[in-house]
This record gives C-alpha cells, structure tokens and sequence, in this order.
C-alpha cells in the first residue's frame, strides 16, 4: 500500500510524544493549502495527503481538545478558507488521531471510496444557512387583528392583570400561541417553498425556537448563489414590516455530510 | 468564488460569510459535520454550559400569561402596516430533520471514548 506522508507539524515536534493531530476536515490533495497560524491553539494547519485526499489537519498537545470559543471559531475559519480553494468535508469539532500515519490508516485508507465519493458529491455546491424570526411587535399585533377572540380577551384583561383576568388571560395566551404556532408552520412552508427550488437539497431545524419562522441549511450549487441571495434579498424586503432574518454562507456542507456508521 | 453580494440599491439583507457568533458556530460544528466513528477520539472536553440565545417554546401557562401580558401591551394604532405582508400558503416539500435528533444518533456510537454534549439551557 502507497502511503504518501508528510510532516504534519511545521516546528518538526512529530518527535513529542505528547503530540496528536487534530483534523478539520478532508479535501482534495491538490486543491489544500497550508494556513499558517489558523488553527486550533495558534498552530498551523497541514495537508497530509492520501493519494488524491488531503485530511486539513494541525497539531495538538493532547487528545483532548478543550471546546474554547476562540478553538470553534478557528475549526469554522480554516474550514471556511479551504472552501475558497476548493470542496471540503467538513468534520465535527473535536476528531483526533495520534498522528498522520494513523489518519491515514484508520482513517482516509479504509474510507477512500466513501470520501471521494463525497467530494465528488459536494463538487460546486456550498451550504447557504437561513434563519427567518417574526418580529414580536408585528406578529402580536397580526393575531390580534385576526382573531376576534383574541381580540375581545384582550379588551377584556387588558385594564386588570390580577386575579379576577387569571382565567381569561390564561385563555388569551394559549390563543395567541395556537395562532403563532399555526403562522409558524404557514410561514415556514412558504418560505421553504420559495428558497427550495433554488437548492439541490435542505435540511429544515425542527427544534420549536420561539418566534424562530425557519432554521434551514441550503445546499446550492456555487452558481446559483448569486439566485438565491436574489431570493433572500425579495424575502427580506416583502416581510421587512414582521420578520428579520439571519443568512450565512458560503459554508462547507456541515448539514449535508454523512458517514454510514458501518462502512469502512 | 463567487461570493460578492449583488443587486445594489435593494441589497435589504446582507450575506455573513462565516459565522461570527459563538451560538452560531457551536452548532455549526459541535451539532453538524462529519463525525468518525470506531478510528478515532472524540476528544472534545469542557465544553460546559454554553448558553444559546433562544428560548425553546413550552406550552405552558406561564408561557400563555407571558404571551397574554405580551399582548396586552401592544399599541395597534403605531402597527397598523404590520399585518398587510403576511405570505402566501403554498403546497411543496421541504425534506425535514431534527437537527437535535441526528446530533444524537452521531453521537450515540459504541465504544469507550470520550464523548462529551454541548448543553444548551
């Protein structure tokens, strides 16, 4: 078996015994570039490359990397600049092996199909990310408005919060929140409908977030960027008077990567 | 890559290129990404109590008495715009998964590594 291996460590500290290798994600061979200084603790990020592969990795003191803010935020940045030069899988935080000879043994050897297969999978497209709130001034004052029960409860407790109201207040807020719920749902569907057509693929958060519209990861195909802000900027502009929105990317394709558990 | 911004007068919402919020990323690569198993440590410790700023929707009736104050509070006369932009209703599909729910098989594997979750609260 071919094993091409370079030093991961720059500052020639392979000899440490206390060294591992923290990796934070994989790309092609000839599209991975050294990011001096970006990494995990202020070391520099290297390419060990497998054949056409290359794992982005870069040295640790231990195998247990703490979850530092600044740490999660420099795995998304060098992640963020090799999506510049090319396609990368993107790993979770926190994945570590002892050294390069074991990332490739253990890791891009016995994966090889799979991983290229990905690559190739995620070739041209990039991870938009999308999170639409209702702004809660507006929507309130839009189930108010819609809902003629909502609206007499509201006459009704308004001058008093004490206990006389409890009971009719309790009724007006469930009321409120079967409202929100069902424009959440309505809205959520209509918003998927617009940006979906635009993706190859999405993954919507389920998690109930208060005034949270939508949480969803776009996957897009790297032309039809520019399309999708296009959309993005029509939403915004439409629902300008009740939600706000949160829109990231280019991004590695964090939600759509996937490793069969039992594949090897 | 191309990644400038278009469309210059009507640019309402600008694209952030990474994430610059610890919320952000943490679930961008503590709850996504790849995740190895069997090969490697999962060698992520302290991560403790990172709080992210959104608050899960309970029905409850604190929850109703929060919502009924919330609404009593409200001045219709200075949000008479606000209902007119309500989208439309629309058919199609949009393929759903829980993000938490797959953070957790991912993390569910065998063996005896570390594995410490991120907890939100």
């Amino acid at each position: 078996m071919r094993v091409a291996l370079q030093s991961p460590t720059a500052g020639g500290t392979d000899a440490s015994a206390a060294t591992a290798l923290y990796l934070y994600g994989v790309t092609w061979e000839d599209v991975a570039r050294p990011q001096p200084g970006a990494g995990v603790h202020g070391e520099s990020v290297e390419a060990v490359p497998y054949r056409e592969l290359a794992g982005l990795t870069s040295a640790v003191e231990s195998t247990k990397v703490p979850a530092k803010r600044r740490d999660l935020l420099r795995h998304a940045e060098v992640l963020g600049t090799a999506l510049v030069h090319g396609t990368v899988l993107p790993l979770r935080f926190g994945v570590v092996f002892e050294n390069g000879t074991t990332l490739v043994e253990d890791f891009l050897l016995p994966r090889y199909a799979e991983l290229t297969q990905l690559l190739r999978k995620f070739e041209g497209r990039v991870e938009l990310s999308v999170k639409a709130f209702f702004r809660e001034e507006a929507i309130l004052a839009e189930v108010v408005r819609a809902n003629p029960r909502i609206t007499r409860l509201r006459e009704a407790t308004r001058a008093a919060s004490d206990a006389s109201t409890y009971p009719l207040r309790v009724e007006l807020g469930e009321r409120v929140a079967a409202e929100l719920q069902e424009r959440t749902l309505r809205d959520r569907q209509a918003l998927l409908d617009r940006l979906s057509r635009l993706a190859v693929d999405v993954q919507v958060d389920q998690q109930p977030i208060e005034h949270q519209v939508l949480g969803a990861s776009f996957l897009v195909e790297r032309e039809r960027v520019a399309l999708f802000d296009d959309a993005m900027n029509e939403l915004a502009q439409e629902q300008a008077e009740r939600m706000h929105f949160k829109y990231l990317g280019p991004l590695a394709p964090h939600s759509f990567v996937g490793l069969t558990a039992e594949a090897r | 890559m191309a990644i400038a911004t278009h469309g210059t007068a009507s640019n309402y919402l600008q694209r952030a290129p990474s994430p610059s919020g610890l919320a952000d990323v943490v679930e961008l690569i503590l709850d996504k990404g790849l995740v190895i198993d069997a090969y490697v440590r999962i060698a992520v410790i302290g991560i403790e109590l990172i709080t992210i700023d959104a608050r899960i929707v309970i029905a409850s009736v604190d929850t109703y008495l929060r919502f009924a104050e919330a609404v009593n509070r409200l001045d219709l006369t200075q949000t008479e715009a606000a209902g007119l932009a309500e989208l439309r209703d629309g058919g199609g599909d949009g393929k759903a998964k829980g993000m938490v729910e797959g953070a957790k098989d991912a993390l569910s594997g065998e063996g005896d590594r570390k594995k410490e979750r991120a907890k939100r609260g």
